[in-house]
């Protein structure tokens, strides 16, 4: 029986995988789609496992930043209340562009509005190497480096996953989530 | 066929197939459902993995809203074909995504959101399950599972089950039929045997024991029981052969017996005709006795009366001597005649009705000579309204003789008392008469053979008192005779009681031809008819009584004619038609009874009375005939005198009135005969003449 759910299970993944992932059937209106990813934003941070430095302590909030115009209000901020992932409450704080990225290095999860589409290669630049989340409002932020990046097909809120650029940044993305997005790899490279 | 009825062979094979067919059943029955049932449970839990596998696979597309990943994560479930149908909703109890298996025919699905976990509904097994993502849920799932795999094993397990007990049967009754004649066949055994022992009985046969269980036992218990009935049945028969041999020396000994018994009746037969031929010698005996000794009495009578009127006192007293002797001897022969008779069975009953008191007055007076002799007194009380009895008045009157006589004959200066009184016993009215006296009374052993003939108490008592010692043998055979009895009570020196009991009212044992009266008519007397009055007719053979007769009633006045024979006598009755016929009745030629026939038959002389004089003792004959009145030789000339005065007198008054006299007589009684006269002074009103055997 075991070996028979297990079968199952990898042939699920396996098809899964080989379908690809679909556009989740979602309004794009305003409200309704920032309210859908900052819902996503959530989803991520459970799908996705930080190494044990990234965080001073056991229990330290998973620190969200938003860098740039903030899309959302107050509806991330409701959203993330009191919810906790593995023990971790959440935090969410708006940052800014500065040349030291003081601000930016302390956050966990990066959420990159639209408005900082022109710093998008310092940013990634400046996040390389360090275990940070870096989700992506901007067409083409995960070919440029970034790790998750928002799509809309078909008025459906989508996303790509940059697994190498996950992979130097010490995250480990659940394949569950991996299924579901479209994987992209830096320019001028094929997806792996 | 009734299921008690069965053989026990049927019985054991039942009960084997169904005891461990039942255990078979059961059992299997038992791990089969235990089996169906924990299968189920491991379905349901498979499911439950399942759902789990599912929202696991499909938690993600639901949190990121992407119903075509869930959809083609429900999609892998067709690899499972009992899985019918599969849904995920939402939290707002939204189908998300769906799944329906492609044979499946529902398509109805449940509103969520339910009850977690699985139910089992119709045949299907449901499940809802929340999907998780991260311990938080996303949604809901349902799987819906029809189970066949539950199905399919059932039915597997149905044949399988059938099959196995279809096998096990086969072989359990194949073992049982080889075990079963473990029981059976002993029983059978036995069975056998009781039948063969029931129908050939020979008791040798023994039933063959083949284990020590209770059918052992009971095998043993049956052949003790046959050896027991052996041993009976050979003791049985052996009884029986004793039996047998006994039986036959029986029968034996009965043909012994009664070869015996011919020879002792042969000899009963002679000693019989021997006694026969005595009494007939007696009776012979004594006639001729008789007749000699009429003629001594008759003489020294007639002699003694000439001498005394000659005066010869000397001579007279002789003469007297010789006829007490004669007389003495007279009466030992008319006793010895009289039990001879008895003995022979001819004494006949003459039954007549009588007064009682005038009898013992009569007798009393008779006996006044005995009484004087010895000085005794003699009382006699004689109970108010004794009436008449009807017996034989002659007999009974010889037993009151008998009995007084004795006493007077055993008592000296005592007292004789006689006592008549009638009592009633059973029905019957009886006459006791009892003769007490205070004479020498008689012993015991004495007593004890009183009343056999020949005794008398002592022999030296004949020699002091004399007679024949037959008298009290008559006196009990005549009491016998009328069924009546005489019973004694004595003491030597106090005197001796004889009570004599007889019926008031004799009856006779036998009514024979006695009564049938050949001269029941009764010739009418002719009034012309003249009869000499004073002539009387004797006829007899024995010139001797002829003699005697005619001396002896000339001398009371008579004019006798003599015949002597039986032709003359009847010559000489129409010639002289005479008063009165004295008969005899042995006579050469024509006896007297012929005579008297001839004399009955004739019209003419009919009327005249005869008086049968003669030794032969045979008064009813005398009687049947016509006689009118019978004396026995040697003749009681008193007796004969006052007879033949009774006949003149009743003779002259009947041819005065004769037609009167015999239309009366005609009236009165048809059957009587006219003018019959007994020697007694009572007249006799009725007669009946007995012949006793």
């Amino acid at each position: 029986m075991r070996k028979v759910g297990l079968l199952i299970v990898i042939t699920c993944l396996l098809s899964a995988m080989a379908i690809g992932s679909h556009a989740a059937g979602v309004d794009s209106s305003d409200s309704s789609e920032y309210l859908i990813k900052a819902g996503f934003i959530y989803n991520f941070a459970k799908l996705v496992e930080w190494p044990t430095t990234a965080f001073p302590q056991p229990d330290s909030p998973i620190v969200i930043g938003i860098l740039g115009n903030d899309p959302f209000g107050a509806t991330l901020d409701r959203i993330v209340a009191d919810k906790k992932i593995d023990g971790r409450g959440f935090a969410v704080k708006r940052v800014k562009w500065s040349k030291d990225f003081k601000d930016l290095k302390d956050c966990n999860i990066l959420f990159v509005s639209l408005s900082e589409k022109d710093h998008i290669d310092s940013v990634v630049e400046a996040m390389k190497g360090l275990p940070i989340l870096t989700i992506g409002d901007v067409p083409g932020f995960a070919k440029r480096g970034g790790i998750i990046n928002f799509t809309l097909e078909d008025n459906k809120v989508r996303f790509e996953v940059n697994v190498e650029a996950a992979k130097h940044a010490d995250l480990t993305i659940s394949s569950r989530l991996l299924t579901l997005a479209t994987i992209v790899a830096a320019d001028g490279r094929k997806p792996e | 066929m009734n299921l008690k009825d069965l053989s026990i062979k049927r019985k054991l094979m039942l009960i084997t197939m169904l005891t461990s067919g039942l255990a078979v059943v059961l059992s299997s029955a038992g791990f089969l459902i235990y089996d169906l049932i924990s299968f189920r449970q491991s379905l349901s839990q498979d499911l439950m993995t399942q759902a789990e596998i599912i929202g696991y696979n499909s938690a993600a597309a639901m949190a990121f809203k992407d119903e075509s990943a869930a959809t083609v994560t429900l999609s892998a479930l067709q690899a499972k074909d009992d899985i019918v149908s599969a849904v995920l909703y939402t939290h707002d109890g939204k189908i998300f995504a769906q799944y329906v298996h492609a044979k499946a025919s529902s398509r109805t699905f449940p509103a969520p959101p339910q009850e977690r976990g699985y139910r089992f509904e119709g045949s299907n097994l449901e499940v809802f399950r929340d999907v998780t993502l991260n311990g938080e849920p996303v949604g809901t799932l349902f799987l819906q599972s029809d189970m066949r795999q539950w199905d399919s094993r059932a039915k597997r397990y149905a044949i399988i089950f059938l099959s196995f007990v279809m096998i096990s049967g086969f072989f359990a009754l194949l073992v049982s039929s080889k075990l079963q004649k473990l029981i059976s066949g002993p029983i059978l055994h036995l069975e056998d045997t009781m039948r063969m022992v029931s129908a050939t009985k020979s008791y040798e046969v023994r039933a063959t024991k083949f284990y020590g269980d209770e059918i052992g036992r009971l095998i043993d218990g049956f052949n003790t029981m046959l050896s027991e009935i052996q041993h009976r049945d050979t003791a049985f028969h052996h009884a029986n052969d004793e039996l047998q041999t006994r039986t036959l020396e029986l029968e034996g000994e009965i043909v012994h017996r009664k070869e015996m018994q011919k020879e002792l009746l042969n000899a009963k037969h002679a000693a019989e005709d021997a006694n026969r031929a005595k009494s007939a010698f007696l009776a012979n005996m004594s006639h001729e006795l008789r007749t000699p000794l009429n003629a001594i009495i008759g003489y020294s009578e007639m002699l003694e009366e000439e001498t005394h009127e000659l005066g010869k006192v000397e001579s007279v007293k002789d003469l007297q001597k010789i006829q007490k002797a004669g007389k003495h001897l007279l009466a030992l022969i008319n006793d010895v005649l009289d039990l001879s008779k008895i003995e022979a069975g001819r004494m006949g009953l003459h039954l007549e009705t009588f007064e009682i008191s005038p009898m013992i007055e009569e007798m009393v007076a008779t006996l006044r000579p005995a009484l004087s002799k010895n000085s005794n007194t003699i009382q006699v009380h004689l109970a108010d309204e004794l009436g008449v009895m009807r017996a034989d008045i002659t007999k009974v009157r010889q037993i009151l003789f008998n009995l007084l006589s004795n006493a007077c004959k055993f008592t000296d200066h005592g007292t004789i008392s006689v006592d008549v009184n009638r009592s009633a016993d059973q029905g019957e009215d009886w006459i006791r008469f009892q003769v007490t006296d205070s004479g020498i009374g008689i012993n015991a052993k004495q007593k004890a053979n009183l009343f056999q003939e020949f005794t008398q108490a002592d022999v030296s008592i004949a020699r002091k008192y004399g007679g024949t010692g037959l008298g009290l043998a008559i006196s009990y055979r005549y009491a016998r005779l009328m069924k009546g009895h005489i019973a004694v009570e004595s003491e030597p020196g106090q005197g001796s009681v004889f009570t004599v009991h007889l019926p008031a009212k004799v009856t006779p044992e036998i009514t024979g031809t006695t009564q049938a009266e050949k001269t029941s008519e009764v010739p009418a007397a002719s009034p012309e008819m003249k009869s000499n009055l004073d002539t009387i007719l004797v006829i007899d053979d024995d010139s001797v009584v002829r003699d005697l007769m005619s001396r002896f009633l000339t001398k009371l006045g008579f004019h006798v004619v003599a015949a002597a024979s039986g032709e003359e006598g009847l010559r000489l009755a129409k010639q002289v038609n005479p008063l009165v016929v004295t008969l005899d009745v042995i006579m050469p030629d024509c006896d007297g009874w012929a005579v008297l026939n001839k004399l009955k038959a004739d019209p003419e002389l009919a009327e005249i009375p005869v008086i049968m004089v003669t030794v032969v003792d045979n008064e009813s004959m005398g009687f049947e005939l016509g006689a009118s009145s019978y004396l026995i030789k040697p003749v009681d000339r008193d007796r004969l005198a006052v007879l033949i005065e009774k006949h003149r007198l009743t003779r002259s008054s009947t041819v005065m009135d004769a037609k009167a006299f015999a239309a009366s007589l005609r009236n009165a009684s048809p059957k009587k005969e006219i003018g019959r006269e007994k020697e007694t002074a009572t007249r006799n009103e009725s007669k009946t003449v007995v012949p006793v055997k």
